[in-house]
């Protein structure tokens, strides 16, 4: 285990008083908020600064933490090992409810000497809990993290294989790595902002805490969905757009429907097919936004049909107006 | 420190009805108590529905509570301030959204 310098995270000297400590790790909060940082390592930074502040903002963590900083200073890169009853005569071990709000990021050293393998072998090592031969139950913490779908998945459900990288607590208290896959049944009807919650896959504890998936979908330049409703764009031949007449078109839902455009064309045309958006019991509805596409003149017969084409539009004047509507 | 792998299967559960969140366990997702949650409902600053005597809530006062949870622990924000803060953040989100909707209709052959 890699002994963690919290005081360089935080970019605070060993002696700094409780306000610098807290003025350090408010702006870098800010720096590196989930909501607004456009930082790519954001959200690993901001689980290392929280960690650093659970840590150093405690007096009594700070204390104990401070003397194993001495012992680890003694033997630089090696790994690091907490020596046994190293936070004797210190409270915080025990305390529920110290983990925080991203409690789920702590790394595997803040877990071994403040968390919850710190905890169950604490109360294995004392009285009541020793007797009963276990730690007293304790529910697991709920992860939270996001999943990123594909649109089509709303439609019809589907299978997806997630990495996770947690931690368990085995017979003795010690923490174990997991890195495990889970197969997961994506729901039909899934909306982006959505949560999907997997029961027991969140922290270890009795009962395990709960995973919660954010959805999120997979930036797609075909179409996208707000709520339940799906945009999808669709492009015509100038003559389609003008004329009108039946197209076909193939939806995120995966079928071919049949389409008539309007004559006539007006920039930023929709046509809404309903309840074709994302399924539900009142399903979303399906527009498309109807673009044109002008094809290149390749062969001196296609310019010749450009040229008869200004040729039969000579008042159309395309700068004079707002648009490219004929006059 | 030892490392597993295994494979495993999970029943995925949509957060929306008639699946939503009880009062105990949306404070639990913020890592705060039943009565924080209750104090923002109080004060408008959370959504919720009652149904028999329960508060129930959906994915998106979820991830709501959650934020206002961050910004107050983070900064000692005052709730009121917090909720402030969040309405700004997804009001942001549904512009740069909108701007994504923009520029790729721009692009658009």
């Amino acid at each position: 285990m890699e002994f963690k310098d919290y005081y360089q995270i935080l970019g605070v000297p060993r002696d700094a008083g409780a306000d610098d400590i807290k003025k350090a790790y408010r702006k870098l909060a800010r720096r590196y908020h989930p909501d607004v940082s456009k930082e790519a390592d954001a959200s690993a930074r901001m689980a290392e600064v929280n960690e650093a502040n659970t840590v150093l903002s405690d007096p009594e963590k700070r204390a104990a933490y401070d003397r194993l900083g001495q012992e680890a200073a003694h033997h630089p890169g090696q790994d690091f090992r907490p020596p046994p009853n190293w936070d004797a005569g210190f409270e915080f071990t025990g305390a529920p409810g110290a983990e925080g709000l991203d409690g789920a990021e702590f790394s595997d050293f803040f877990e071994q000497l403040f968390g919850r393998a710190a905890r169950a072998q604490h109360a294995q090592g004392r009285g009541g809990a020793q007797a009963r031969g276990a730690p007293p139950p304790q529910r697991g913490r709920d992860h939270h993290a996001s999943i990123e779908l594909d649109l089509r998945d709303a439609y019809h459900g589907g299978e997806q294989l997630l990495a996770l990288h947690g931690a368990r607590l085995d017979a003795a208290g010690h923490l174990v790595n997991e890195q495990r896959q889970l197969q997961v049944t994506i729901p039909k009807g899934v909306r982006a902002g959505q949560l999907i919650r997997l029961s027991g896959q969140g922290g270890p504890g009795t009962p395990a805490g709960d995973l919660f998936l954010e959805v999120r979908f997979k930036p797609d330049a075909r179409w996208r969905a707000e709520d339940r409703d799906v945009y999808q764009a669709v492009t015509l031949a100038p003559w389609e757009a003008e004329l009108g007449g039946a197209i076909e078109v193939q939806t995120p839902g995966g079928s071919t429907v049949e389409v008539t455009v309007p004559p006539r064309w007006k920039p930023g045309r929709k046509l809404r097919l309903r309840e074709r958006g994302i399924p539900a019991a009142t399903p979303g509805d399906l527009y498309l936004e109807l673009h044109v596409a002008l094809p290149a003149a390749a062969t001196p017969a296609q310019q010749q049909a450009y040229r008869a084409l200004a040729q039969a539009f000579p008042d159309f004047r395309p700068r004079a107006t707002q648009g490219a509507q004929g006059g | 420190m030892v490392t597993h792998h295994f494979l495993d299967r999970a029943l995925a559960e949509l957060l929306d009805e008639p699946n939503r969140l009880t009062l105990e366990e949306l404070a639990r997702s913020c890592c705060m108590a039943p009565g924080w949650v209750v104090e923002r409902l109080e004060a408008g600053l959370l959504q919720g529905e009652q149904s028999g005597g329960r508060w129930l809530f959906t994915s998106s006062t979820v991830l709501r509570a959650r934020r206002l949870a961050r910004l107050e622990s983070s900064f000692d924000a005052d709730p009121e301030l917090a909720a402030l803060t969040a309405d700004l953040i997804e009001e942001v989100a549904v512009l740069r959204q909108r701007l994504r909707q923009l520029e790729q209709g721009v692009d658009l052959p």
